[in-house]
């Protein structure tokens, strides 16, 4: 092929990349690929300095195709086409090779990640000569957003959205507002009360202009792609509504971890042990008492029930720890000669104003005993004939290292969070991931936390994982924020990766049409071949790879693009 | 000298290429025979490029796409499986063992579960040894 100028660029990405592979000898070894003209290696080609190192290469040799040897695609992709762009040429021009996330980061041996980096390097070269043009088209975006969950989250995300004056249906499948923040007192650490926060939010949903609010229902799927999404709200008495949305945020939240299957705690056994959230109940009562109406004498607060834990969940619940000094400093407040125990397995009292609260809380006169995880759980067992208590909590104290008993009164369980049951259907209905966990992926964990996979999909609070309250609504918030900056533009740009029939080649047996998920593909009575709705095809390339005539490609993705990639892999006689 | 299986993957983008991605971020270390290709679904993975693959010179080649039901694109992955069972039929008629082609879904949280199916199956290629169709047909001819 005539004129094609290729230009590599390997990342040391500091030490991340260049502790493994041998750059220099990489570079070296690329200089000698087709159609290269010059090879190049930086700290950070990702830095300001390093895109402009690209850029006048582009300019000074005049390169029409760019390959770029860093990090992952899914990470600067996108980064780089821009790159490619300032330079003046068609941003999909380029190819990334990934030899941070699958070379230096998975392998030791450097002779090994060297040659592996070489020959992906080698084959993105063969595959980039192949690269045509692509321009971005653009989809215009319906303004109305669908939220589904009426938690702390969904309520905030929903309010900001409809005060900027555009429409929000929002969907709670219980019968009212408010999540797991309903159910609470007092909020740490300024002990604000949640009602005096959350009632004034739920009146304005409640009358707002521009909330369409369908309590008591659910959704069971969602067509469309983003701009142009569809769904049927069911609600109860067998009401199904149809919707039209441009965007839709998940903000399902999470449900509390059920003690009863973790037997040291006698959950279910002793009437006097409650989780966080029925003590939540008690303190809302106005009165702190036993269920036989007494007044405890021994209150035991113990952490991490269902986190940190392998047996149960590996990850830190988050909330439990500064809730845990809430209790301890309510009852404190409320029954000054009450004694607390609290039995914790590290104090996460990070946050603003938190560590203050902690020593607030720690002059109390609480009584703070740190347990051993592997050692075992703390144990409730029954109270001794002399004791006056019903409870005895055994533990191995870690500190002094001795076993220790606490009769005890009350048992106040800080359960974790875990995922809803049917997240993984929620997920599936929105076309997005779930981690081991089963919280929502989102599309990157610093760069992009409220966004997902899917364009148009948004995951706000504690679906993603645990969160506290100013957390979740700082989230709800950026979401709103994105969805509103792209309503008021009415268009986006959208993927130009699509599939394209070739009308000489299409022999009209419409195999493809039976394979497009989309309907993308539709059937030209006259001409009598297939033709691609650009606007449905989402470019996954299952039609290309059916065609028995090769007459769709999957632009990006084409046969010849990645035919050339395999023989760039072998190519040489490196390889082994 | 000990023989170093190549082994040419494909994986779509959403789910198995991410799944792989996250191995790297855990810093878990796996065999260095891999070399993966990007695809956006695996119901892209032309049964000609696993031919190309192993013409070119691969030991074997690797399908990964997103499990059963989580497709990105609804049902991509079936597809591939379809053309999965096809393939290994008739790899198996031109002589070619059903170990050298492997499909197996890796979602994206599966970093731990693609570290271990590299490895198992450089493993099962190194007892098998070299991909010898090649010289083979040439004794024929």
């Amino acid at each position: 092929m005539e004129g094609i100028r290729i230009g590599v660029f390997i990342c040391w990405c500091g030490t991340n990349i260049a502790r493994i592979v041998d750059i220099e000898a990489v570079t070296k070894e690329a200089e000698d690929f087709p159609n290269v003209v010059i090879s190049k290696n930086y700290k950070y080609l990702c830095s300001d300095p390093g895109q402009d190192l690209i850029i006048q290469d582009i300019r000074d040799h005049n390169l029409n195709r760019v390959v770029v040897a860093a990090c992952s695609p899914n990470i600067h992709e996108k980064t780089f086409r821009k790159v490619l762009e300032k330079a003046e040429i068609n941003g999909y021009f380029l190819e990334i090779v990934n030899i941070r996330e699958q070379v230096s980061w998975v392998h030791d041996d450097g002779d090994e990640a060297t040659r592996k980096a070489t020959a992906l390097i080698r084959a993105a070269v063969f595959r980039v000569k192949h690269h045509e043009a692509l321009f971005k088209r653009t989809v215009n975006i319906i303004p109305t957003t669908l939220i589904i969950g009426g938690g702390i989250s969904g309520i905030n995300a929903a309010l900001e959205i409809a005060d900027a004056g555009r429409d929000v249906f929002l969907v709670e499948k219980k019968n009212k507002l408010g999540g797991i923040a309903a159910n609470l007192d007092l909020s740490y650490p300024y002990m604000t009360n949640m009602g005096d926060m959350l009632d004034p939010l739920i009146d304005r949903v409640l009358s707002h202009l521009h909330i369409t609010l369908f309590l008591g229902s659910e959704i069971k799927y969602i067509l469309g792609y983003i701009g142009n999404f569809e769904t049927t709200v069911y609600s109860g008495n067998n009401k199904q509504t149809e919707i039209v949305f441009g965007n839709v945020i998940i903000a399902t939240g999470l449900k509390p971890f059920d003690p009863g299957n973790i037997e040291e705690y006698g959950y279910g056994k002793f009437p006097n042990v409650f989780t966080s959230l029925e003590f939540e109940r008690i303190l809302k009562s106005g009165k702190i008492t036993t269920r036989e109406g007494k007044d405890p004498g021994n209150i035991t607060i113990i952490h991490c029930v269902g986190s940190r834990n392998e047996r149960f969940h590996e990850y830190c619940s988050h909330t439990c720890c500064m809730t845990a000094l809430k209790y301890a400093y309510q009852i404190k407040s409320e029954l000054p000669y009450a004694n607390v125990f609290d039995i914790y397995s590290d104090m996460r009292s990070f946050g603003k104003g938190c560590e203050e609260f902690y020593t607030k809380v720690s002059r109390k006169n609480v009584r703070f005993f740190l347990f051993n995880q592997e050692n075992g759980l703390p144990k409730i067992v029954k109270g001794g004939d002399h004791s006056d208590c019903d409870m005895l909590v055994e533990l191995d104290e870690k500190i002094t290292g001795k076993k220790i008993g606490i009769p005890t009164d009350m048992v106040i369980l800080m359960v974790g969070m875990e995922a809803h049951g049917d997240a993984r259907d929620i997920a599936h209905l929105a076309g997005i991931s779930t981690c081991k966990n089963n919280f929502f992926i989102e599309k990157h964990p610093k760069l992009d936390p409220v966004a997902t996979s899917t364009d148009g999909v948004y995951i706000i609070g504690s679906c993603q994982g645990p969160k506290d309250i100013s957390e979740s609504i700082a989230q709800a918030r950026a979401a709103a924020a994105r969805i509103l900056g792209v309503v008021s533009q009415g268009y986006v740009p959208v993927e130009p990766i699509t599939a394209e029939v070739n009308e000489d080649i299409c022999c009209g047996c419409k195999t493809c049409l039976k394979v497009c998920p989309y309907t993308a593909i539709r059937y030209d009575l006259v001409k009598k071949v297939s033709y691609v709705n650009e606007i449905l095809c989402k470019g996954c390339g299952t039609c290309s790879s059916a065609c028995s005539t090769g007459a769709i490609r999957c632009k990006h993705f084409t046969d010849k693009q990645i035919l050339s990639q395999i023989e760039g892999l072998f190519s040489t006689s490196i390889e082994v | 000298m000990e023989f170093k299986p190549i082994i040419v993957s494909f994986l779509c983008n959403w789910c198995a290429y991410t799944g792989a991605d996250l191995a790297g971020t855990s810093r878990m270390k796996y065999a260095p025979n891999i070399r993966i290709i990007r695809v956006m679904c695996s119901g892209r993975i032309d049964p000609v490029f696993v031919l190309k693959s192993f013409r070119e010179g691969a030991d074997g080649v690797l399908m990964c796409g997103c499990h059963p039901g989580d497709c990105h694109y609804h049902e991509g992955n079936y597809k591939c499986l379809r053309r999965f069972h096809l393939l290994q039929k008739y790899l198996l008629q031109m002589g070619i063992e059903k170990e050298r082609l492997r499909l197996d879904w890796i979602s994206a949280s599966e970093g731990r579960q693609f570290m271990e199916l590299v490895d198992e199956m450089v493993e099962s290629l190194r007892k098998l040894g070299p991909f010898k169709i090649k010289e083979e047909m040439e004794t024929f001819i």
